[in-house]
C-alpha cells in the first residue's frame, strides 16, 4: 500500500517549471533599464514647450500657423508692376518690336511719340519737319483724330 | 549590494541609474519566479516581471522604508500578478475558479513546461488548482520560505488569516495529490 502524500515529506524544488531562455537574466537589466530611461528622440531646445500648459500650446501653436500663413502672402506678392518691369525694356527694342510686329498701333500713339520721345521719332522715321506737316495735312480731319 | 546602499545611491541622481541596475540585478530572479509560478506563461512573466520594476523605478524615490525593500518589491511584484489574472478573468468571463483551470490546461498541453518526477508533477497541478490568493500564500511560505510577518507585508492580510490559508492549502494539496495517486 502506497503511504499518503505528506508535503513535509516532499524534497522541495524551488523551480518546477521550464526554464526562461538562455541568457534571459543577463539581458533584463537593460531592457528595465531602456524603459525607465527618457527617450532620447525628445529634442532638449524643445524640451520647455513640453512642460507649457495645454492652452497656452494652442495658442502658441496658431500664431505660428496664421503668421507662417501672413508671411508666405507678403512674400509672393511681386514688388514690380507691369509699367516699372516695360520701362526696364530699352526704347530701341521697343521700337524695333512695334515695326516688326503686327502691333496694333493707333495713330494716336503715333501722335503721341514725337512728342514724348522727339528723338526717338526723329532717329527712325528720318522725316524733316515739312514733310512731317504735309503728312499730317493728308489726314483726313476727322473730329475723332482731334 | 546591500539594500541600504542601494537606497542612498538611489536617491543621488549621480549614481541612480547604477544603483537601480543593481537593484535589478539583485531582485531579477527571485520577482521572476514568483511571477511566473503565479502566471505559469514566460512571456506573461516577462512583461509582468519588466512592469515591476519599471514601478520599482517610479515609486522608490518615496518608499518610506516601513517595510524592507525585499518585502516592499514583493508586494508590486504581486499585485501585478493578481492585477493580471483578475483582468483575464474578466477579459474571459471566466469564473473565480477557472484561471487556475486554464493554466492548468496551458501546462497540459505543454509537457515541456514542467519537470520532475510523476509526484512532482502532481504537486505543481494540485498548486495550479488553488485559488489566486491561496496560491499566493502557499508560494510565498513553500518556496520563499517567508515569516508571516513578511507575508502579511507582501499581502496586506493579517497572521492569522495567512497562517489559516496556508493550512487549508496544504490539506488541499495533499488530498488531491492523494487522490490521483489513488485513481492511477
Amino acid at each position: 500500500m502506497n503511504t499518503p502524500f505528506r508535503l513535509d515529506d516532499h524534497p522541495r524544488r524551488l523551480h518546477s517549471l521550464a526554464p526562461p531562455p538562455a541568457g534571459y537574466f543577463e539581458q533584463l537589466p537593460r531592457r528595465v533599464m531602456d524603459r525607465v530611461q527618457p527617450t532620447p528622440t525628445e529634442a532638449p531646445a524643445l524640451s520647455w514647450l513640453a512642460r507649457l500648459p495645454l492652452p497656452l500650446r494652442t495658442a502658441l501653436a496658431s500664431t505660428l500657423l496664421l503668421g507662417g500663413f501672413a508671411a508666405s502672402l507678403i512674400l509672393s506678392v511681386t514688388p514690380t508692376s507691369a509699367s516699372a518691369t516695360l520701362a526696364a525694356v530699352p526704347q530701341e527694342q521697343l521700337v524695333q518690336y512695334l515695326l516688326a510686329n503686327d502691333a496694333r498701333v493707333t495713330l494716336a500713339d503715333l501722335a503721341d511719340l514725337p512728342a514724348s520721345a522727339p528723338t526717338t521719332a526723329a532717329a527712325y522715321l528720318h522725316a524733316s519737319p515739312e514733310e512731317l506737316q504735309r503728312a499730317l495735312d493728308a489726314q483726313p480731319t476727322d473730329d475723332s483724330y482731334l | 549590494m546591500e539594500d541600504q546602499e542601494i537606497l542612498t545611491k538611489f536617491a543621488d541622481p549621480a549614481s541612480r541609474n547604477l544603483a537601480f541596475n543593481q537593484l535589478v540585478r539583485k531582485y531579477q530572479q527571485r520577482v521572476y519566479w514568483h511571477v511566473r509560478k503565479m502566471v505559469v506563461d514566460h512571456q506573461d512573466a516577462d512583461d509582468l516581471t519588466q512592469d515591476t520594476f519599471v514601478k520599482v523605478w517610479k515609486h522608490l524615490e518615496n518608499f518610506r522604508q516601513d517595510a524592507s525593500l525585499y518585502t516592499w518589491i514583493y508586494r508590486i511584484a504581486t499585485n501585478e500578478c493578481l492585477n493580471f489574472l483578475s483582468a483575464k478573468r474578466r477579459k474571459f468571463f471566466l469564473p473565480l475558479n477557472d484561471v487556475g483551470a486554464e493554466l492548468l490546461a496551458k501546462v497540459e498541453a505543454d509537457p515541456g513546461v514542467l519537470s520532475g518526477d510523476e509526484v512532482e508533477q502532481k504537486l505543481q497541478k494540485a498548486i495550479l488548482r488553488l485559488p489566486d490568493k491561496q496560491r499566493l500564500v502557499f508560494n510565498l511560505k513553500y518556496y520563499e520560505d517567508m515569516t508571516y510577518e513578511q507575508m502579511a507585508d507582501v499581502t496586506g492580510t493579517s497572521v492569522g488569516a495567512l497562517k489559516a490559508s496556508y493550512h487549508h492549502a496544504v490539506k488541499k494539496i495533499e488530498q488531491y495529490v492523494n487522490n490521483q495517486s489513488a485513481n492511477d
